[in-house]
């Protein structure tokens, strides 16, 4: 074999690879289902919340589930990454780490922060910025690698229970995005009235151009504006991953389960399903997982530049 | 003829045969559907435009095509909209 057929090769292999790990809960499912008579499958179990570690302080419910294991892997992850590449950045960049992070910072630091707001700003913006893409970036990313995390459905293997591999993501959770908009919408709002006073920025709202009656109605129009951004921007981010997932669950295996057509008809379904399974999977790894961290950061400095603009 | 009317036809119809959960069913399929229908189109436009735009002055490429990632996710999102509306309609 030739040295430049290798890197197609492994490619391949790769990509099998994915495939057999996308089809494994298929064959999981049909297997459990066969040996004994337990319920049948439940989409949405996949998405519940089965508390881990139950913490109760009055009527509030702090229990540890899925959702907090993955929120504190992902800020983990962020830290522990950033830091270390921090620490060991050189002037001439010897791995591969520094070189990405480098494209990276590039694009936070000049088409995110620079590209919307004034200087002064954009420097003072910058690390919140940064961060909040990073996050996301990492919360979506590890969303997309199976963890056993699904408590309700467990296995075997050598006599010890081991929870079901399963997707789930921090921000397929509709709490995490809303937090981080809402640290957003109070964040803009507050630079907005400490640049422009309170009435300043109101006004402000208006474009200029209109006068007389018709300030009241714009007035109106722009305050539910404001409240439609902090609905859009947690929404947005929620349910591309919700959505992300749900396809890859449905293709790899759900769907065959869920319309249970026999022997034949499921191996020809599950074959054409698991073959879009795989597409969808490098689809949201290589496109929606940095789009959507893209769009939440733009938006935000986009909303941070509007609020403190001269002209609106 | 009105879809409106269709649908709460069909919900009324379907109802009646069987049980509650029909009329949900045909709320979160149309909310979708009608919602993926108008992003379709919407990302037509972005793409299309931006391919106008690229080929009318190619050294604006790397401009041009930040924008477009921006529209695209911002058109790509309304879709989800009409999806989380449907979902709620359905389980609420």
């Amino acid at each position: 074999m030739n040295l430049r057929s290798q890197p197609r090769l492994l490619l391949a292999s790769l990509t099998a690879l994915v495939g057999l790990l996308l089809l494994s809960p298929a064959v999981a499912f049909a297997a459990e289902e066969t040996a004994s008579n337990e319920p049948a499958l439940n989409p949405s179990e996949e998405f519940a919340l089965p508390s881990w570690v139950s913490i109760k302080i009055g009527g509030l419910d702090l229990s540890i589930n899925k959702a907090v294991f993955y929120i504190v892997l992902a800020t983990a992850l962020t830290c522990i990454v950033m830091v270390y590449a921090a620490r060991r950045m050189a002037t001439r960049p010897s791995g591969r780490l520094q070189v990405v992070l480098e494209g990276a910072f590039g694009l936070m630091r000049d088409n995110i922060t620079r590209g919307n707001m004034d200087p002064r700003m954009a420097s003072k913006w910058f690390p919140f910025i940064a961060t909040l893409f990073l996050f996301i970036w990492f919360s979506n990313m590890i969303g997309y690698i199976p963890m056993p995390t699904n408590t309700e459905h467990t296995f075997d293997v050598a006599g010890v229970e081991i929870p079901s591999f399963a997707l789930y993501a921090a921000t397929a959770n509709i709490s995490i995005p809303l937090v981080l908009a809402l640290v957003v919408w109070i964040a803009y709002h507050v630079e907005g009235i400490r640049h422009h006073g309170f009435f300043g920025y109101i006004r402000s709202w208006v474009p200029s151009g209109v006068e007389g009656f018709m300030v009241g109605p714009i007035l109106v129009i722009e305050a539910l504006s404001h409240f439609v951004r902090l609905l859009s921007l947690s929404l947005r981010l929620f349910a591309n991953i919700l959505a992300g997932h749900l396809l890859i669950l449905f293709m790899a295996g759900g769907l065959v389960v869920l319309l249970g057509m026999g022997a034949f008809g499921s191996v020809i379904l599950g074959i054409s399903t698991g073959t879009l399974a795989v597409v969808f999977f490098i689809f949201e790894i290589g496109l929606v997982a940095t789009l959507q961290a893209f769009i939440f950061s733009t938006l935000t400095a986009i909303y941070l530049g509007g609020a403190v603009a001269e002209e609106h | 003829m009105d879809l409106i009317l269709i649908t709460a036809q069909a919900a009324v119809d379907t109802a009646a045969a069987t049980g509650e959960t029909a009329g949900r069913a045909i709320g979160l399929g149309l909310g979708t559907g009608l919602a993926a229908l108008g992003t379709g189109i919407g990302l037509g436009f972005i793409f299309g435009k931006t391919i106008e735009a690229v080929s009318r002055q190619p050294e604006l490429r790397n401009d041009i095509q930040s924008i477009q990632w921006l529209g695209f996710a911002l058109t790509e999102a309304t879709v989800f909209y009409g999806f989380i509306a449907g979902l709620i309609a359905f389980f609420v």
